[in-house]
């Protein structure tokens, strides 16, 4: 089944999702394309703006077509950039077994699946291929006229940055305010004290911080009652940490990341600073996320199947609840081979998926073996990043046990530490020997992503 | 001052730090190891001290695990092996698409009759999922093991007896229970003798329900013995049903000269007479309620006896779909109370007349092979859809060819239509998936591919497992 270049550009909503889709019609910029054995689907992988892909579907006897981007355009440039792709051969589309994503959608599609001409669709405005195809010249710019920008850049900059140092130091006295006032009315009231600052934060600059501020509470109300004066002293404590260590270095790219905002693709895949490690990566899990401020998160967690390099890898992005749920982009168990960039830091841990090949399933089962004690493990992020909330950890061999209230807690096989869960842990997880454990370590309890037994591997529960 | 003395200066005193903040008291005095850190600023010395206080807190204070950690024993292999793990996701698929207890049971079962068990991450039964196929029992232990907070081991697996009846979890005594009756029916019927009642009303109900599996003669006492001293009035309705299926239905009361008002006996034909049920039609919507009243209380040879009739001439003389209501309170008694063989004469019959909804009642008490060959009949010869069908045939049906019936015709013209939608026919073919053969799935996803289908449709999902799925169940 073809299409023709003209399907693509009367699909195109307007001039400029023409023009993107252009930009998007390469090679490099895609993954995992591939198309059902009789030519009427095809799919592939866009990298985006964030850390993870876009899985981009169409079904080419209609044209219906789906996108994992938030994008409120309808097709998006990365469904015109895939029927680019195939209108004009730019990439074999090798005949393969629909993926689960793909079949997933077809089942949710609403409409008709018999073939309907392309050319009902309505053309929106004025569209041209020519035009979308052609590179804009660059600008030649005026020497005093980048210097006065760069002027206003660095004034902005600097404005910034006092805005951030005052709302730091609004945070510190608030502290000092909950300290006085007793943490049990903070405990009580953690929910609105905590978006008040976080709001002011928010103003200050300091997005960030504020997110994490407004996901204090729910993070405190997780734990036991009894546990909870303790945690607030932990939380405060790591926000004092945070904001002496924003005073000491404010242009530190890793301190600006937890406060203000991480760099962008292009900033981080223009760094030569940022480490780039290819190789075999297992998904562990997918979190997905509604947060306080109207933000969705969406992290997947990767593991690295070779013996050295970051153990771990974590794509985190963010987009508006309101742009409605949005698909997984990685199924948890599938391993591939591919290429990550890190962001700048002491401990890499977020990263960006640069290049995915197909998925591997030859690999051996096995994970790596942990690389550290579980003492070291636990405790050596933090000093690096004292502030840090979330440890990823490589269990050794252990298992689940409960206690009388049903409890669950995650037990070393050689009986020196043990470690409370969260969640039930119930099911397999509980009932069979867990030669290892990826899980996250919160300072209090942990979330196991996914476990490897006898019985091959665990995903783990929420 | 050594790093370990202060370590334990500290330990000794967070307790108290925590508690002054939580009320709102200063706590920096109460610090004097970090005196030099904090600084002489009581202000800044609280933020100091809340960021020492909390790294040492976060980095070195964890909850202490009870001493009495309860670890559940490994989840046992079952008899039958786990899906292979290519299909796994397929199976996650259809038993995440399927929100109802009652698809994913069927699910099961259908592994089950082709020889295969789920892997424990993707499904597992509850304690009490009766519905379970008893290849699970081991399983189901083992959850009821979890939710008791038991701490031994009860066994599974070994022969039965009335010594070790109380080693076994109801699951595993259940399943071995069937075993045992299968095999040597009398030492089921004795060991049940001995061990029920220790039993309570409703584990009772559920063994004595087991019984039906080669159902005899020699049951008789035992039955009877049910019916004249259980405490509980639904083992009482089970053993009479039992017995009545063998022939040894309770003396007629007077109600069933009532009922057997309501039908009378002609002869039809003049040169090889035959007997015929005439109905007299109930003429009010109370006589319409006490003539299924008379129906569900009364058995099969009662019926036959007020009419004067054996209960295969009964059934042999009834004027199938004249009077559905009439027809459904027969097939009621023939599946409560009838013999197999009498099951059997009502299945042929009513198969050859246009009675599907009959067939699909009288179902569940055939065999495996009957159930098949009557949905196989019904499809070609009735004109019904594939739903109704495996409703008849069950999970073992294993059909082959089922496009080439009516329903497989319609559905492929259906496809093929200008409006034809994603959604469409959706549990037509889910059946279709649960009914045909490995060989006939394999064919039919070739069929309905070339008539427009994508393999990757999800509708095509219970159809791929079984063309993908090796049979390695019994066959009849």
């Amino acid at each position: 089944m073809a299409i023709d270049l003209k399907a693509v550009e009367q699909l195109a909503t307007d001039q400029s999702s023409l023009k993107a889709a252009a930009g998007l019609a390469k090679p490099a910029k895609w993954s995992g394309v591939g198309g059902s054995p009789d030519g009427a689907l095809i799919w592939g992988e866009c990298a985006g703006s964030g850390a993870n892909p876009y899985r981009v579907m169409a079904d080419l006897r209609d044209l219906g077509n789906k996108c994992t981007c938030p994008s409120r355009k309808f097709p998006c440039k990365h469904v015109l950039g895939l029927l680019w792709l195939n209108a004009e051969a730019i990439v074999p589309f090798a005949p393969a077994d629909t993926p689960d994503w793909v079949s997933d959608w077809l089942g949710r599609r609403r409409g008709t699946s018999a073939a309907k001409p392309a050319n009902t669709v309505t053309p929106a405005g004025e569209k041209d291929l020519r035009t979308a195809r052609t590179l804009e010249p660059e600008a030649t710019q005026d020497p005093k006229d980048v210097a006065r920008r760069e002027a206003q850049a660095a004034k902005r900059n600097e404005e910034t940055e006092r805005a951030i140092l005052d709302a730091l130091d609004a945070l510190e006295q608030w502290i000092g305010d909950q300290l006085r006032l007793g943490l049990s009315g903070f405990i009580d009231d953690a929910t609105a004290r905590c978006r008040r600052i976080a709001a002011r934060l928010v103003d200050g600059k300091a997005a960030v911080l504020a997110g994490r501020i407004d996901e204090l509470p729910s993070r405190l109300l997780a734990l036991a009652a009894g546990d909870r004066p303790r945690g607030a002293v932990v939380e405060l404590g790591k926000l004092v940490l945070l904001a002496r260590a924003f005073r000491a270095t404010p242009r530190g790219a890793e301190i600006r990341r937890a406060v203000v905002a991480a760099e962008t693709r292009e900033t981080v895949l223009a760094n030569s600073q940022a480490p780039r490690v290819s190789g075999h990566w297992e998904v562990l899990a997918e979190r997905v996320e509604t947060r306080r401020d109207g933000l969705v998160s969406q992290t997947t967690w990767l593991l690295n199947l070779a013996a050295s390099g970051p153990r771990f890898a974590m794509l985190l992005d963010f987009f508006p609840a309101s742009a409605g749920r949005r698909g997984s982009v990685f199924t948890p168990g599938e391993r591939f081979h591919g290429e990550l960039v890190f962001y700048p830091s002491q401990q890499p841990l977020r990263a960006l998926l640069v290049r995915r090949e197909a998925a591997d399933d030859t690999l051996t089962p096995e994970w790596p073996a942990p690389d550290a004690t579980l003492n070291d493990a636990l405790t050596r992020p933090l000093l690096t990043e004292p502030w840090m909330i979330e440890i990823p950890l490589l269990l050794p061999q252990g298992r689940i046990a409960r206690d009388d209230s049903g409890g669950a807690w995650w037990r070393a096989a050689d009986g020196t530490t043990t470690l409370p869960v969260a969640g039930n842990a119930d099911g397999l997880l509980a009932g069979t020997e867990l030669t290892r454990t990826a899980a996250i370590w919160s300072g209090s309890r942990l979330t196991i992503l996914a476990a490897q037994s006898s019985w091959g591997r665990i995903g783990g529960h929420d | 001052m050594t790093e370990a003395v202060k370590a334990a200066e500290i330990f000794g005193s967070i307790g108290a730090v925590v508690t002054r903040w939580t009320v709102g008291s200063s706590a920096a005095s109460a610090a004097s190891f970090w005196r030099t850190e904090l600084g002489d600023d009581p202000v800044e010395a609280e933020l100091r001290m809340l960021a020492l206080s909390g790294q040492f807190l976060g980095a070195t204070v964890t909850a202490e695990a009870p001493s009495a950690l309860r670890v559940l024993p490994d989840i046992p292999m079952l008899a039958l092996p786990t899906v292979s793990e290519p299909l796994r996701p397929l199976l996650r698929r259809i038993l995440a698409a399927s929100k109802d207890a009652a698809p994913r049971k069927e699910l099961v079962h259908f592994l089950a009759a082709r020889g295969w068990t789920t892997h424990p991450a993707d499904w597992m039964p509850d304690a009490n999922d009766e519905d379970a196929p008893d290849v699970y029992a081991a399983w189901r232990d083992w959850s009821a093991f979890a939710v008791a907070g038991a701490v031994t081991r009860r066994r599974t697996g070994d022969q039965l007896t009335a010594e070790n009846w109380e080693d076994f979890w109801p699951a595993a005594r259940k399943a071995a229970l069937i075993g045992l009756r299968r095999r040597d029916p009398s030492a089921a019927r004795a060991l049940l003798e001995a061990k029920l009642g220790n039993e309570n009303a409703e584990a009772r109900l559920r063994l004595v329900s087991l019984l039906s599996e080669r159902l005899s003669g020699d049951d008789v006492a035992f039955l009877e013995g049910l019916v004249a001293n259980d405490r509980a009035p639904k083992i009482k309705a089970l053993a009479t049903s039992m017995l009545a299926r063998l022939g040894h239905g309770p003396a007629a009361g007077e109600d069933i000269a009532e009922l057997a008002g309501f039908f009378a006996v002609k002869t039809k034909g003049l040169l090889r007479r035959s007997r015929v049920i005439d109905f007299q039609t109930p003429k009010t919507p109370a006589q319409w309620q006490r003539r299924k009243t008379l129906l569900d209380g009364t058995d099969l040879t009662s019926f036959a006896g007020a009419l004067g009739l054996a209960p295969q001439d009964l059934i042999a003389a009834w004027d199938w779909n004249v009077d559905p209501a009439a027809d459904a309170g027969l097939v009621g008694l023939i599946v409560e109370t009838g013999t197999d063989a009498q099951l059997a004469q009502a299945a042929n019959i009513v198969s050859e007349h246009d009675a599907t909804g009959l067939i699909v009642a009288l179902a569940p008490r055939l065999a495996n092979a009957e159930r098949a060959r009557f949905a196989a009949a019904a499809l070609r010869a009735r004109g019904i859809g594939f739903e109704m069908a495996q409703m008849i045939a069950g999970v073992a049906g294993r059909l082959d060819d089922p496009l080439s019936t009516p329903a497989g015709v319609k559905l492929l013209a259906e496809i093929r239509r200008d409006d034809a939608k994603p959604s469409d026919h959706i549990a037509e073919f889910r059946a279709l998936g649960l009914l045909a053969s490995r060989t006939a799935a394999q064919q039919t996803l070739q069929r309905l591919t070339a008539a427009g289908l994508l393999l990757g449709d999800p509708r095509l999902d219970m159809l791929r497992l079984n063309a993908a799925l090796d049979d390695q169940g019994e066959t009849p």
